[in-house]
């Protein structure tokens, strides 16, 4: 009996050493950006949509870390590479040696940045869901990167440029769009999703109506009943896009009553510029308009 | 004195309307040899399991040393009572010493381990029953008999004033029955335990033991009066020295075999004959069926 | 008295081993995806302004993430060894009794309903994997119960009952959730080895370590009891007890695991077989034994996951399952041949 009393009173001293001494060495570090960002020399970017935007702001040469996906603009594929996106590499990211990292918000990003964090480093969290917050996302990283300036210049221009489609389009109808994610099985971009803002910011609906998920499977019966107009898939992996439309039109052959297969308008277009909330918001925009309005815009 | 273990009015059944042991009242005095012995399914093992604690009776009491055994904890009442059962097998591969070393578990140090006095028990527990060559041998490695005698040292290490056996020499050549038997009858009268063993063999028993209990299944219907006439007491079983019990009468109501018996020195041997055996013809008329008298 | 364990023996082989877990996390702290010099993360000079990056990966990168290893590896084999003991089951590992599926039902609670506050600094995916990992033993152990007194196969049962009850709990949610919620508790609970602060790990260390000294008390008891309950109940073993303090334990420092560390499978399966295999059945050398050399392999096979696919990580439990799967073809080939030292 006696050693277990020797075991618990041991337990309870060695919690009571560890939190003495975990108080002493101060209190971890949860601190938020630090003021004085001035000139974040090195940054490393945790998101291709965020290289992307940071080549925007003119920050080429302080960007020392990108991940493996961040492809565009070409040149980035030069930097040094902390991993992937999904999985960033926390031990490349301190070999940057950065003074600033910049991450998005979900569940792996905010748990690399409290490890981070507590390690001393700088970092900014940017919650990018919808086109609002891109466009508050790239206010954040013109605030922290000095470059206010350049970031009022990328917002208005693609503000501007929105702006001007919608005058184009305004008196045209809005074909019913199914933006297809997935084809087998079949998943959609739902009412709740940036892509759907997207679709309507280009002249566009979305032909499913409002559903549980973001991106909800749905049978071949609902494609029938919403009467699809326009099907637009993007590109799932790089490479022909015109031999994914191949698989596309071989795929929905078998639904010949939808006036999208009818009318022969089903699209591939290129995914990264559309599924990346990035500076490139409008280039993706303006390529789905083309394929909803061919006649006003020209292909 | 009090007698080692006594049950008084014991019934104990596995499903309450079917009794496997009725209002069985016997004592065992303190350092006797007593065999157990019947037919498949009369309950003899139940009656172990009874006598080990793992079992509690349905009714009646039953006392281990005086105390009933209900007040005894499991440890106190592992001083008391050793079980050896059929060998087995275990999961792990222990060896022979390591088993019957976990005899003395609860002897243990505080660190967990065997003192000076655990080895010798040990030591001498392995000699007795002549396992000491296989002490570094996994247990799987050893053949039935052999396994036996291990379980066996195992009992006898707990170092017990009552020890019960459940048929330990079923898988034992002669030379091993013989010797386990010798070494119970040596324990019985050098150290005065008390043995109690289940036994097929009713020409040993009447050799080594003092005691038998003859263990007849019990009576479906409790009313019924299926004693075979002349057999004094309660119809479900029998206990008496070895002379009393094993008669061709008993023999034949309780297994259903005819028998030769003839006296040799103090005891009557009693050898079960078939119908095709080749002394079939010397059946003793006390055992034949009552259909074949004459 | 040939071949018995002595205390001597016993503390001869516990040093060698601690000495061998610490070669090999004083190796791994060295390998990684970055080439570190240790001179320069040892000598150089760290400022808020020019920070040495071979100190900062080595000291707070590697090597919490490589005591982490060692804390969840030795927890795993230490509760595998317990369970397999309690069991009487080679193949039972420290998930059985529903820890895996009340642990992801824990994960995925959490993630769904986006609670956001944390306990002592621990994600609130570990905090409540950690609760659904003893609340589903505590629920199995429940039900096991009411199928009699001693009775292991009412408890195998009880624990595949309530795995596939919140297996389907846990298939439902992820298809009504969002697909980064799904794909964050997948990777969570795939086995993933962070580095935690200072308090994080001292707590785990103390709080496992205090359960493998006690699960070492009740060795000998697991001994007689992986015999059988009712030939250890003879001896003189409190089986009831023993029981309940093996499982509370087991289970308690597997949860502990699975809240720093997600779900690693295997450790707790083949590396008490492997230490048996080697020095043998008894409880009081395999418990400890075991749960250095899982300290060890879950190291080492972290250290793999990190370096070979770099700069991508392999989940650890990818290793320790590709360790596993052809360990246990050996093992099946060894026992046909009936070499005899499993049965």
């Amino acid at each position: 009996m006696r050693k277990w009393w020797f075991l618990c009173v041991f337990l309870v001293l060695w919690h009571l050493l560890g939190y003495a001494l975990a108080r002493r060495s101060g209190p971890a570090q949860w601190t938020d950006a630090k003021p004085d960002r001035s000139g974040a020399q090195r940054i490393v970017s945790v998101a291709p949509n965020l290289t992307e935007l940071l080549y925007a702001l003119d920050l080429d040469e302080a960007i020392v870390g990108v991940t493996l996906d961040s492809d565009y603009p070409p040149a980035a594929t030069e930097k040094a590479k902390v991993g992937t996106f999904w999985q960033p590499s926390i031990e490349a990211i301190i070999a940057c040696k950065p003074d600033l990292v910049v991450t998005l918000a979900f569940q792996q990003h905010k748990s690399l940045v409290a490890r981070l964090r507590r390690m001393g480093y700088d970092c900014l969290t940017t919650d990018i869901w919808t086109v609002d917050d891109l466009f508050a996302g790239i206010e954040a990283l013109g605030r922290a990167t000095a470059r206010e300036a350049q970031a009022e210049q990328l917002i208005a221009g693609i503000t501007a440029k929105t702006r001007r489609l919608r005058e184009i389009l305004q008196d045209q109808d809005r074909p019913r769009v199914l933006w297809v994610v997935q084809r087998e099985p079949l998943r959609v971009a739902g009412q709740n999703t940036f892509i759907n803002e997207l679709i309507e910011l280009a002249g566009g609906q979305n032909a499913i109506g409002p559903t549980l998920h973001k991106y909800p499977p749905i049978g071949a019966e609902q494609v029938i009943a919403a009467d699809v107009q326009v099907i637009i898939e993007p590109t799932m992996v790089k490479g022909d896009p015109s031999r994914q439309r191949d698989q596309a039109l071989a795929h929905w052959h078998r639904l010949p009553t939808v006036p999208a297969v009818a009318d022969g308008r089903i699209y591939v277009i290129d995914g990264d510029v559309v599924s990346r909330l990035g500076p490139r918001l409008y280039q993706g925009i303006e390529t789905i308009a083309q394929c909803l309005h061919p006649d006003v815009l020209g292909e | 004195m009090t007698a080692s273990v006594q049950l008084q009015d014991v019934t104990f059944g596995y499903h309450a309307a079917h009794p496997v042991l009725r209002q069985i009242s016997l004592a065992v005095e303190r350092g006797t040899f007593l065999a157990i012995v019947g037919p498949n399914g009369a309950g003899k093992s139940t009656l172990i399991n009874l006598l080990a604690g793992v079992l509690k009776p349905r009714s009646g009491t039953l006392s281990i040393d005086g105390a009933d055994i209900q007040s005894y904890r499991q440890p106190e009442l592992a001083r008391k009572v050793a079980v050896v059962r059929q060998e087995f097998i275990p999961t792990f591969a222990f060896s022979v010493a390591e088993t019957v070393m976990m005899a003395r578990t609860p002897y243990f140090g505080q660190l967990g381990f065997e003192r000076q006095s655990d080895h010798r028990i040990v030591t001498e527990a392995m000699e007795l029953t002549d396992t000491s060559q296989f002490a570094a041998r996994p247990l799987g490695s050893l053949s039935g008999g052999e396994r036996q005698r291990v379980f066996i040292a195992r009992a006898l290490a707990q170092d017990t004033p009552i020890l019960l056996l459940d048929e330990p020499t079923s898988f034992l050549d002669l030379r091993h029955q013989v010797g386990i038997y010798d070494l119970l009858k040596s324990i019985q009268q050098d150290k005065g335990r008390t043995i109690i063993s289940i036994t097929h063999d009713i020409n040993l028993a009447a050799q080594y033991c003092d005691q038998v209990l003859l263990l007849l299944p019990c009576p479906v219907d409790s009313s019924s009066r299926a004693a075979a006439p002349g057999l004094p007491g309660p119809a479900h079983y029998r206990m008496g020295p070895p002379s009393e019990v094993f008669t061709p009468e008993r023999i034949r109501e309780a297994f259903g075999v005819g028998v030769f018996s003839a006296p040799v020195g103090r005891e009557t041997v009693i050898l079960p004959l078939g119908r095709l055996a080749r002394d079939a013809d010397r059946t003793d008329p006390r055992s034949a069926p009552r259909e074949n008298k004459p | 008295m040939p071949r018995l364990l002595s205390p001597k023996i016993l503390f001869l082989r516990i040093a060698a081993a601690a000495l061998l877990l610490f070669l090999t996390m004083l190796l791994c702290s060295l390998v990684g995806t970055e080439e570190i010099s240790l001179r320069t993360a040892l000598t150089g000079s760290a400022d808020a302004l020019s920070p040495n990056p071979d100190f900062e990966i080595l000291m707070h990168v590697r090597v919490p993430r490589i005591i982490l290893a060692a804390i969840v590896g030795a927890a795993l084999a230490g509760a595998g060894v317990t369970f397999q003991a309690v069991l009487r089951n080679p193949l039972a590992d420290p998930y059985i009794l529903g820890i895996s599926s009340g642990a992801g039902l824990g994960a995925m609670l959490a993630v769904i309903s986006g609670v956001n506050w944390t306990l002592w600094g621990r994600s609130p995916i570990a905090v409540f994997a950690f609760a659904g990992a003893l609340g589903t033993v505590w629920l199995v152990w429940m039900i096991g119960r009411v199928t009699g007194k001693f009775h292991v196969t009412g408890l195998l049962l009880a624990g595949v009952v309530v795995n596939a009850c919140f297996s389907a709990v846990i298939m439902f949610l992820t298809s009504i959730a969002k697909s980064q919620d799904v794909y964050a508790t997948i990777f969570w609970l795939m086995g993933n080895m962070n580095e935690e602060d200072f308090f994080v790990l001292w707590a785990g260390a103390g709080a496992v370590g205090a359960g493998l000294v006690a699960l070492f008390f009740i060795s000998p008891q697991l001994n007689a009891i992986s015999f059988g309950a009712t030939d250890a109940q003879s001896i003189g073993i409190d089986v009831r007890r023993t029981q309940f303090l093996a499982f509370a334990i087991s289970a308690f420092i597997t949860a502990v695991a699975v809240s720093l560390s997600g779900l690693i499978g295997f450790v707790g399966l083949i590396v008490p077989h492997a230490v048996r295999l080697v020095l043998g059945p008894d409880h009081r050398q395999l418990l400890p034994l075991s749960s250095l050399v899982g300290a060890m392999f879950l190291v080492a096979a972290d250290t793999v996951a990190r370096v070979v696919v770099a700069p991508a990580q392999l989940p650890v439990g990818v290793i320790t399952a590709m360790v596993g799967g052809p360990f246990f073809l050996i093992l099946l080939m060894r026992y046909n041949k009936k070499v005899g030292w499993l049965t």
